[in-house]
């Protein structure tokens, strides 16, 4: 059967966001419009590690059943999804049949303790069997599934630090496939030793509170965090009665193909990536009025995301003005993508445009208006968020405002 | 949107039957003694004997790699040849690859625990750390294939490699990418086996050197297939499989869903990708029954894919398409415990 117009736009009904702000888009609206940041010393709550990172307060405790589980990622997604659905009929059949994809690269190895190397097997038996239960990052996704008595397909996603936005692509071609009358999809990542102690090991942290995108950045904080979006079709939404909070005008997936960590230097995977979402957007450079950079403060990250903007933007008639919101709260790794995608819906809504903080000398680029000091007030009809990850991962989600869409 | 049906047209393989370009060859397989790490007795599981990968993808590097980054190079490289491609001929900014696992790279994770263990959390190896990732097999994908398109990982309890393949004929259908490359699999390490035998879930053919039965209990196993995905027809090459449609759900009413799927179609042919349990009373043969009568062909799930859990469908396709059905349309069948399924609908031609 062919697809209608109104099957084919993808819509986001409901969104969930668990951040160091609190759960919730109004905390994290704000705290960003506050410039609040959330960095603290690491060395505060994991002792011998040292620069910054951002971490959400007490979570609330979820009963698993017998054997099972659930890791600080899964609690997280949970309390996401738990937002994102507030108001929602849960009794309606097209909520039990919902899709999930939810996007993590933690998962559960927060839960696992070195002493593992030494012999699993007494690992297990000192009552940790359970824990260990929790570490694939397909328990993320059931996790959500479980709490919200969902039984439509359920995946999870792990792109590196691009899997957030590609859960919410994954998402909406599940849609278009008619996999499921709604998806939530979003992404949850908690802070752990295992990822503190590699990047710290890769020389990519910066000891102080991160500067994405300044000519003098060091490297990047973590954080931690989740954010659920709810996907339906338009003529699902329109159907169940639901409110529209945005339209997914387009998105795209690409790879570098350049290199197992860098990205490409001159950013071709991410141009390319940014040029496919618009042409599924059928939309010009013109009209994009904010993108929310991934900006994550290191040294290689940045300068090609620079140079992909550049070469994608060049020609408009005033530069697109970018910041990242990493300086506020992290890098949240796995759910980096989403929480943005959260971030950049909530700019379209509330006609703002929060500033990257710290930005004092930013890399030169005619193309770009790095947004930095104040908040600033526009109509933002449409917006991007772009996510890049190790492996060469590159991801675009571009949101338009439902009031000025074509639909 | 691609009216192209999504088909198979090449298959690589790592697996216990050893690294295989196309279809495997029939043989009887039983369980090999580990010996990777040391047991208090006999221990067993399906292994993929070692090799070495540049033996078979000339000038491949893999000694940084996980096991199971070199088996998705190798197994995709062996895909490409099967399906008669030539890259160069593409636009590879729109070959996509997709990729499933329950796991990811548990070897190298291992390694980083260890060296954590023994030298602090501040002095772990930074070469290790990125190789822990579970996008990292399909990252070196890319790199050595040059492939730009969408690259993705993926894991979903019971059904990973179904997901895969669904996800993959997605990308295609709605013009994200022209051809993909499906991979799905895992590797067994101590930490896996060990987890398995304390929760108790160990058939007794691990235990002993006696043939396997049809006892409760299941043997692991690890290995990789990688499938050439690509729209019918666009380089009229042989086909293994067409894909028609596919369902997955975890819970709901199965057999219902499966029926508004065939859409009135009575598939000849059930592939019972398995549930875990011995096949003549299992619940994917009795679902399958109660939707094309209980006089259906079955196809039991092997016991070798069956211990590759989440990632083990690609394997058992490869499996049943092994051993020559008929053509017709079939039905691809797994279920987990809780009324979850995963069902494709193939055209064989």
């Amino acid at each position: 059967m062919p697809l209608t117009d109104m099957q084919k736009i993808i819509v986001v009904t409901g969104i969930g966001v668990v951040s160091p702000y609190g759960i919730g888009m109004a905390a994290l609206h704000a705290g960003l419009v506050a410039g609040k940041s959330c960095l603290e010393p690491a060395k505060d709550i994991y002792p011998g590690f040292e620069g910054y990172l951002a971490q959400v307060g007490e979570l609330p405790h979820f009963a698993a059943e017998s054997g099972r589980w659930y890791s600080r990622s899964d609690r997280l997604a949970m309390v996401a999804a738990e937002d994102a659905v507030s108001g929602f009929d849960r009794r309606q059949a097209s909520f039990r049949d919902s899709g999930i994809v939810m996007a993590s690269t933690v998962a559960g190895l927060s839960e696992i303790d070195p002493e593992i190397a030494e012999s699993p097997a007494a690992w297990y038996r000192r009552g940790n069997l359970a824990r260990a239960s929790s570490y694939s990052v397909a328990r993320v996704a059931a996790s959500v599934g479980e709490h919200l008595d969902i039984r439509g397909p359920s995946c999870a996603v792990s792109v590196a630090c691009a899997s957030g936005a590609m859960a919410i692509a994954l998402g909406a071609n599940m849609l278009l496939e008619g996999a499921a009358p709604m998806v939530l999809a979003g992404g949850s990542d908690a802070l752990c030793p295992f990822t503190l102690s590699g990047f710290n090991a890769l020389q990519s942290l910066d000891r102080e509170p991160c500067r994405p995108f300044d000519q003098n950045r060091k490297g990047l904080n973590l954080g931690e965090g989740a954010a659920v979006l709810v996907l339906e079709t338009l003529a699902g939404a329109r159907a169940r009665g639901a409110d529209v909070l945005a339209v997914l005008r387009g998105w795209a997936m690409t790879n570098d193909a350049s290199h197992p960590t860098a990205p490409q230097k001159q950013g071709i995977g991410l141009s390319l990536c940014i040029n496919r979402a618009m042409e599924m957007a059928d939309c010009g450079i013109e009209e994009i009025g904010y993108v929310n950079a991934h900006g994550t403060g290191t040294p290689l990250n940045d300068i090609a995301e620079a140079n992909a903007y550049e070469s994608v933007f060049r020609g408009r008639s005033r530069p697109v003005p970018i910041s990242s919101t990493k300086s506020y709260f992290g890098h949240c790794l796995g759910s980096a993508g989403s929480i943005e995608a959260a971030i950049t819906i909530s700019a379209i809504r509330s006609g703002t445009i929060y500033p990257t903080l710290r930005l004092t000398d930013p890399i030169e680029s005619i193309a770009v208006d790095w947004v930095r000091g104040e908040v600033r007030h526009q109509p933002l009809p449409l917006a991007m968020s772009a996510s890049v990850g190790f492996g060469g991962s590159n991801t675009v989600l571009l949101f338009g405002d439902y009031g000025s869409a074509a639909v | 949107m691609s009216k192209k049906l999504p088909t198979i047209t090449g298959i690589g393989s790592v697996s216990p039957f050893g690294p295989l370009a196309g279809l495997i060859p029939p043989s009887i397989l039983e369980p090999s003694p580990i010996t990777a790490w040391t047991a208090d007795g006999l221990r067993r599981a399906f292994l993929v004997q070692p090799f070495q990968p540049a033996s078979i993808v000339p000038g491949l590097k893999t000694r940084r790699l996980d096991r199971l980054s070199a088996w998705a190079l190798v197994a995709s490289s062996l895909a490409l040849q099967d399906a008669g491609i030539d890259l160069k001929e593409m636009d590879r900014s729109r070959v996509a690859v997709v990729f499933a696992t329950g796991f990811g790279c548990i070897e190298l994770t291992e390694s980083f625990f260890q060296s954590a263990f023994a030298n602090g959390w501040s002095g772990t190896d930074p070469i290790t750390f990125p190789e822990t990732l579970a996008n990292s097999p399909t990252g070196h994908v890319a790199l050595l294939h040059d492939l730009r398109g969408p690259n993705i990982t993926i894991s979903s309890n019971h059904f990973a490699g179904e997901s895969a393949l669904l996800q993959a004929a997605s990308l295609l259908r709605h013009g994200q990418a022209d051809l993909a490359i499906v991979i799905a699999g895992d590797t067994l390490t101590r930490t896996m086996y060990e987890w398995y035998e304390t929760a108790d879930l160990l058939s007794p053919a691990c235990y002993d050197s006696e043939p396997l039965g049809k006892a409760s209990g299941f043997v692991p196993s690890e290995g990789l297939v990688a499938l050439v995905l690509e729209p019918a027809g666009d380089r009229g090459v042989r086909s293994y499989a067409h894909l028609h449609a596919g369902r997955w759900a975890t819970g709901g009413e199965p057999q219902e869903s499966i029926r508004e799927m065939l859409g009135g179609a009575v598939p000849r042919l059930i592939l019972a990708a398995g549930d875990g349990a011995p096949c003549a009373n299992s619940a994917a043969t009795d679902l399958a029954r109660g939707i094309a009568g209980p006089d259906v062909a079955i196809i039991p799930a092997q016991a070798v894919a069956l211990g590759l859990t989440d990632a083990g469908a690609l394997l058992h396709l490869v499996l049943a398409l092994s051993s020559r059905p008929d053509s017709g349309k079939a039905l691809m069948l797994s279920t987990s415990g809780d009324n979850g399924i995963a069902a494709l609908l193939l055209e064989l031609p």
